[in-house]
């Protein structure tokens, strides 16, 4: 067992990587901030990875006003065998991270009803 | 050869660029809109030229920067003045699931430009268009398809592997009304 790694980690070399990968999985997509204040870490770590696997066409990004949203990049060639790896490591997450982090309401909620 | 960087056109640069990187051993294929510019003859006019090499993005900048090309960001690259922005893109060239069938050479009087057949460049412009809706991609496809040889067999197995059979009927439904 190697302890003090996640999984996927070994792979990519880098923790965030792993939770920006989990975070678009689970959610279909992701912002830096909302990244960042999920998993209490600074936005420049989550800004940095996102911009490097976007360079190499994992991710992509489009503005929706000012927040530069990021999804997979469906015309990724190896996006099939990725998702499928990143699916068998996140059936390995710990219960307690997946319920902390990867089980946010997602449904809409009509504005100005209170939180 | 004296060059109007401000006026040069795309199939020029393409093919400057392309001659620059094989003469130093360095292999590369156009891709995306700037294909759709060449086979349209500028019918859509695109201003980025898409190159995919395998080759490391350290020695592409020295070779871009004498031909006057400096790195804007990671994978860019622009000279002052003129209107083109060149991007090399993460490898493989790949449309969708799978690698390009293929590549054709164009002869210019700069060169020789390797860029994705028509019908790969087809399937490119199809691909922005079945992922995300983008229709200026879909008629961009059109207008290649009606400019060029296409192998529609091969567009049509593309689809339904990529698994968009509708919108590949709403493709040759509208390159039917255009023609």
């Amino acid at each position: 067992m190697v302890i003090g790694k996640t999984m996927l980690e070994g792979i990519f070399g880098n923790i965030i990587v792993e939770k920006i990968l989990f975070t678009l999985y689970v959610y279909g997509e992701g912002y830096p901030l909302g990244m960042a204040r999920t998993f209490e870490e600074p936005v420049n770590r989550f800004q940095q990875q996102l911009k490097r696997l976007e360079n190499a066409g994992i991710i992509v990004s489009r503005l929706i006003g000012r927040v530069r949203v990021y999804t997979f990049n469906p015309r990724y060639p190896f996006l099939v065998q990725l998702k499928a790896l990143i699916a068998k490591a996140f059936e390995f997450l710990p219960e307690k991270e997946k319920d902390a982090y990867y089980k946010k309401r997602t449904r809409p909620r009509r504005t100005g009803k209170p939180l | 050869m004296k060059i109007d960087w401000q006026k040069i056109g795309i199939k020029e640069l393409a093919a400057l660029v392309s001659e620059k990187l094989r003469g130093e051993g360095v292999d590369s294929i156009l891709v995306g809109g700037a294909c759709v510019s060449i086979y349209t003859k500028n019918k859509y006019q695109s201003f980025d030229l898409d190159f995919v090499t395998h080759a490391a993005i350290k020695e592409v900048t020295a070779l871009l920067a004498e031909l006057g090309f400096q790195r804007e960001s990671s994978r860019h690259f622009i000279r002052r003045d003129c209107p083109f922005f060149i991007e090399f893109v993460a490898p493989p060239a790949a449309v969708g699931s799978e690698p390009l069938k293929g590549e054709k050479k164009l002869k210019t009087k700069f060169g020789t430009i390797v860029l994705m057949t028509p019908t790969d460049s087809v399937k490119d412009r199809l691909a922005a268009y079945y992922h995300w809706n983008d229709q200026q991609a879909l008629e961009q496809a059109i207008m290649v398809a009606g400019s060029q040889k296409i192998d529609f067999h091969e567009v049509k197995r593309w689809s339904e592997k990529e698994g968009h059979i509708e919108k590949h009927r709403q493709f040759l439904k509208r390159l039917r009304s255009k023609r």
